[in-house]
């Protein structure tokens, strides 16, 4: 495939590396008392990363024409994997989530993979409707929007994963957004959805409305004001502020986090962001912001030079999906939002979401593969 | 088909932008961080860095007698620490099961109230749940543990903290000597104070590090134990002692008065060849292992009666070592001190005689003998056989007062002996200086108007009989390490030559008059039965002078020829109806002496009379050295006014020219026989000096002789002072009117 743009493999390698190296310099202290071997984790993340690689090769040899063709086809399978983590015998509880079902000694999130087929399957309807000239009505936006909604619902309430299917919902919005000429119907929402926001924290700040028996209330409370619950939900973004801030402009150097040595919890997940700009600075920080920023600029020129719709809007829900990721992650780590657990692509360790995502950037690679250069 | 058309294109666009705004809020927040919090937040990140540095104890050293046996030591002990976030992690699987074992293995703990606080405080992580409980109290529970392990529902929350405790395995013995310990490691009294920095070690600590790979690093600095000391005490010696003070205490209690058997009975035991103190006693004893407990001197109604300060007041009492830390007059046992002086001096030859009236007139003042009708010519050997104050007071003379005054500094009176022991006094205003006068002189020559602590007077002693050797006093022969290697080897140290070997010679013979020469002397009754004893008895009259309260003493040693042990005994107001009898000290010197002796292996040399036979075999039955029976005993006794006694007679150094005391060995025997007295004898000496009352009686036995004779009061009877002209008590021979000091 002449066409392949290879900017993108060789900026999602380098993340991955620059990643697993990152997981290293977090787990190992922890990965020592714990299991008395510091590369536990990054041995694991190289597993993963390699088939990662693997995966995203594959993918790009796949025509992605075919995976828009049976689209329809990934729900009933994506169902049941979600099922699967509340019934049945494959269920993996940790820490009370049942977001994780476990195969023969390999456990995963069903959410991984119901992201990917939210995407392909947001696309293929919304072509459906494209086909038909409804997609541009306020019917057929509701319509998929309905579905969108219905399937990030399902993941919610079943997994009892909003970040998931948050992210969900939100490639939904950004691919409605791309196809439509309206603007007012997504002001609409952005209207409603901040007037919301604003109301919650009003309600909260002036006490309206009571943290208590919800967590997520709880953990929106702790984000208007992380000190004043130090010790409790406000530990982790406290703690990961503190990392950045100590950090600096460039950092304590590669390996030097003080943080990690057991005050942030599993700083190879979520919360890396805050180890690198500990160890990196907010140098480190803001090139990995620049390397995503370029990437999805390359993803971007595909979309726009995609050689059909479904291209361009697979193009576009992969974009959507990675920058929404690496949005939520660092403002959740800078408590620019409430603390919800999402992943950085790439970097945080995890093996489904770091092969999906791999999948993923393989599809926008066969559909760059299929440019046809005028 | 449709393709991706330019409407899409733009709003692309604007959904990149948005992106890209979304970067853009991103990075300049991060950048707002460090700006505005970023020292603060890197305060805070080395602030909340806790290198888990926790202290680990160290183990106080022991302490040995002689003979390996341990007087005190420090025990493993353990704190039960409750870690409430710990036991209630992971949704709570630890609590109940580590709950419900606690319960049952170490029942002592009271599981209610420790559930009802884990709950209260989930995130209290340090709760010291119980003391100092031995290892083999929470043994079950680390069994438990262990156990829980296996069978993967493991125990949490509950940890051990090492500590120690000081432990006395003999309860009260040698209280005094040994002292105690507060908070475990902080010595009070004795060896446990004098020591103190040898037997405590360095703490340890255990704590973490991030080394060079940027790994914590747990270090421990493990805790140096402490060094042991070798005491020169010898457990069985000092039970001996003890149970003889014991039974003394008993056997006089509420006599003459309520209470034990004196104010005050204090021991030594000593090697005269090398200073080192083999038995150290005073009465009261108290329980080592529970000092500030009252309720062997004090009913409850009068100790709920008591103040804190009163309370501190009264175990001061109780913890004082009489033996280093109390002063009185010595009285007659300080005559040795006086003759060997002027021996040495040349003052006298040892061949003199000086006539005894009962009484010499110096200063102004009548100072007598305890025996009021005198006793006629004596030698000076007899002179301390009869411990004839008249004697004395003529030998002194003869020495002079600067001669005097430089043998008394040098057997050390005025001056610590340093024994290595807390809580030796400093009786150096306590003694006569260069102001003293001719009166000063006259009464001090046998021991009154200065005051001495035991240690001085047995320390002054063992020069005086073992050649000259002044040995500083010592309680600790070794200190040995943990590993047990030496640290320190403590060798008897001379500290001074006070005479020469042939006037330690001469002493000793006069000492052996003292004892061995049937009942001539006044301290025939102290000799245990087969041995050779040389002595001096003591009756000292105590401040204020005519209230008849005496400290009466004896100083022995044994064999005569070649001294092993000395023993000095001193009975600080016994509780009897009259106290000037020196019987008292030395009747208790003799059972103490006739068990120490045989344990030390010193072999009889004498042969034993039948009578004594028999009572060897009598007292042989009693013979306990069992020190399981004797802490028993010394834990039972010692009454309220056990009180030690105070440094009262201090008054009577600086006041000693208002009054001074008297001394004088009594023999019970002596009153009536009675010869005509003299015409006073002796030279009139009238010599002014500071010095100003002060007279001495001499105690003895009446020998008849040809220019000594006594009148009686036609009347009673009752021989008549020739000094005095008063009528005296023929029991007494003290003025019947009262009074009665040994002067006028």
């Amino acid at each position: 495939m002449p066409g392949v743009d290879l900017n993108i493999p060789a900026v999602t390698v380098f993340l991955m590396a620059f990643g697993t190296i990152m997981i290293y310099s977090a787990s190992s202290y922890e990965s020592m008392i714990e299991n008395g071997n510091p590369a536990f984790y990054v041995n694991k993340q190289i597993v993963h990363v390699l088939m990662a690689i693997v995966a995203m090769y594959i993918m790009s040899l796949v025509n992605y024409r075919f995976w828009i063709k049976w689209a329809p086809w990934s729900i009933p399978p994506c169902l049941i994997l979600v099922a699967l983590t509340r019934i049945g015998p494959f269920k993996y509880v940790v820490n009370g989530a049942h977001r994780w079902i476990r195969i023969a000694g390999r456990s995963f999130q069903p959410a991984e993979i119901v992201k990917i087929s939210a995407i392909v399957f947001t696309v293929w309807i919304i072509c459906y409707h494209m086909e038909k000239g409804e997609a541009d009505k306020l019917s057929g936006i509701a319509k998929i929007m309905a579905l969108c909604c219905v399937y990030a619902l399902i993941l919610w309430q079943v997994t009892d994963n909003m970040s998931s299917a948050m992210i969900v919902g939100g490639i939904g919005l950004c691919l409605l957004f791309v196809v439509c000429r309206s603007y007012k119907w997504f002001m609409l929402i952005g209207g409603c959805g901040s007037a919301f926001a604003l109301g919650l924290i009003y309600a909260l700040k002036t006490g309206l409305i009571s943290p208590s028996g919800s967590f997520r209330l709880a953990r929106i409370k702790t984000w208007l004001d992380p000190a004043a619950d130090a010790k409790g939900y406000g530990f982790q973004t406290l703690q990961s502020l503190y990392s950045i801030g100590s950090g600096g402009v460039w950092g304590k150097g590669l390996g030097n986090s003080i943080q990690k040595m057991g005050i942030i919890p599993e700083a190879q997940n979520d919360m890396i962001f805050s180890i690198i700009c500990e160890e990196l600075g907010i140098f480190g920080g803001i090139v990995i912001m620049c390397l995503f920023i370029f990437l999805l600029y390359r993803f971007f020129l595909v979309a726009q030079n995609a050689p059909d719709l479904a291209g361009s809007l697979l193009t576009v829900g992969v974009l959507s999906h990675v920058a929404l990721q690496v949005i939520i992650n660092i403002a959740v780590v800078t408590n620019l939002i409430p603390n919800t657990g999402v992943t950085m692509p790439f970097i945080s360790y995890g093996g489904t979401s770091i092969i999906f995502m791999g999948a993923e950037i393989g599809m926008v690679l066969s559909v760059s593969g299929r440019i046809v250069l005028e | 088909m449709t393709r991706f058309n330019t409407d899409m294109q733009k709003k692309l666009m604007v959904l990149a932008m948005f992106i890209l705004l979304a970067f853009m809020i991103l990075a300049v927040n991060l950048y707002l961080i460090i700006r505005d919090n970023g020292e603060a937040y890197k305060k805070q990140v080395y602030a909340q860095r806790s290198y888990a540095s926790t202290p680990l104890p160290f183990k106080r050293g022991d302490i040995e007698d002689r003979k390996g046996s341990k007087l005190a030591y420090s025990e493993k002990v353990y704190n039960v620490i409750l870690d409430s976030k710990l036991l209630q992690s992971d949704e709570g699987k630890y609590f109940e099961p580590t709950l419900e074992t606690l319960k049952e293995t170490i029942p002592s703990l009271d599981t209610a109230e420790i559930r009802q606080f884990a709950l209260a405080n989930p995130s209290s992580q340090y709760r010291v749940l119980a003391k100092k409980l031995p290892a083999d109290t929470i043994q079950p529970y680390l069994d438990a543990q262990e156990e829980a392990k296996k069978e993967k529902t493991p125990l949490n929350g509950i940890w051990f903290e090492e500590d120690y405790k000081r432990e006395y395995p003999y309860g009260s013995l040698a209280c005094d000597v040994l002292g105690f310990t507060q908070g475990e490691n902080c010595g009070y009294f004795g060896l446990e104070e004098y020591y103190n920095d040898v037997l405590n070690g360095t703490g340890g600590r255990s704590y973490s590090y991030i080394n060079e790979d940027s790994m914590m690093e747990k270090k421990i600095k493990a805790a140096g134990d402490g060094n042991t000391i070798i005491s020169t005490i010898d457990t069985n010696i000092q039970s001996i002692v003890e149970k003889n003070i014991l039974k003394f205490s008993e056997e006089h209690r509420n006599e003459a008065r309520e209470g034990a058997g004196a104010k005050n009975i204090g021991v030594i035991i000593m090697d005269p060849n090398t200073g080192e103190v083999l038995a150290m006693a005073s009465s009261p004893a108290f329980n080592l292992q529970d000092p500030r407990n009252l309720d062997a001197y004090y009913s409850a109604e009068e100790q709920a009666q008591m103040d804190d300060e009163e309370k501190l007041q009264a175990c001061n009492l109780i913890w004082r070592n009489f033996c280093i830390s109390d002063t009185y007059e010595p009285g007659s046992t300080a005559k040795p001190f006086t003759v060997a002086a002027a021996l040495e001096e040349g003052a006298i030859k040892g061949d003199e005689t000086y006539n005894c009236g009962g009484a010499l007139d110096v200063g102004g003042h009548t100072i007598h003998c305890h025996n009021r009708l005198g006793d006629g010519p004596l030698t000076v050997t007899q002179g301390i056989q009869k411990s004839c104050n008249v004697v004395l007071m003529n030998v002194a003379f003869a020495l002079g007062r600067e001669k005097w005054l430089k043998y008394n500094r040098l057997f050390n009176f005025g001056l610590k002996t340093n024994i290595d022991l807390a809580g030796e006094v400093n009786a150096s205003l306590l003694v006569f200086n260069e102001g003293m006068g001719q009166t000063d002189l006259a009464v001090g020559s046998f021991g009154q108007g200065f005051n001495t602590t035991m240690i001085q007077v047995a320390s002054g002693y063992c020069s005086l009989i073992n050649g000259g050797y002044y040995y500083r006093p010592h309680m600790v022969s070794k200190i040995v390490n943990p590993e047990g290697a030496t640290v320190q080897d403590i060798e008897p140290r001379v500290m001074k030559q006070t005479i020469s070997n042939s006037t330690s010679d001469k002493i000793r013979e006069m000492l052996k008059a003292v004892v061995m020469e049937g009942t001539e002397g006044t301290g025939y009754t102290a000799r245990p039965a087969g041995y050779t004893m040389g002595g001096k008895t003591g009756t000292a009259e105590k401040v204020p002078r005519n209230k008849r309260n005496y400290v009466v003493s004896f100083v022995g040693f044994v064999p005569v020829d070649n001294p092993q042990v000395l023993s000095y005994v001193v009975i600080d107001e016994p509780n009897v109806p009259k106290q000037d009898q020196a019987r008292f000290a030395t009747l208790l010197t003799k059972d103490i002496m006739t068990e120490v002796l045989p344990y030390m292996n010193i072999f009889m040399t004498e042969e034993l009379s039948d009578t004594e036979r028999e009572e060897l075999a009598a007292m042989q039955a009693d013979f306990s050295l069992n020190t399981d029976a004797l802490r028993v005993i010394s834990q039972v006794a010692v009454d309220e006014n056990g009180e030690p006694v105070e440094g009262e007679e201090g008054e009577g150094a600086e006041g000693e020219d208002a009054d001074a005391s008297t001394s004088g060995d009594t023999q019970e025997d002596t009153a009536d026989t009675a010869g005509d007295a003299t015409e006073g004898g002796a030279p009139s000496l009238s010599v002014g000096g500071a010095g100003v009352l002060d007279g001495a009686e001499e105690d003895g036995v009446t020998d008849e002789s040809i220019t000594h004779q006594i009148n009686y009061d036609p009347e009673t009877g009752y021989p008549i002072d020739p000094n005095t002209g008063e009528v005296l008590d023929p029991e007494t021979l003290l003025p019947i009117e009262g009074g009665g000091s040994f002067m006028d």
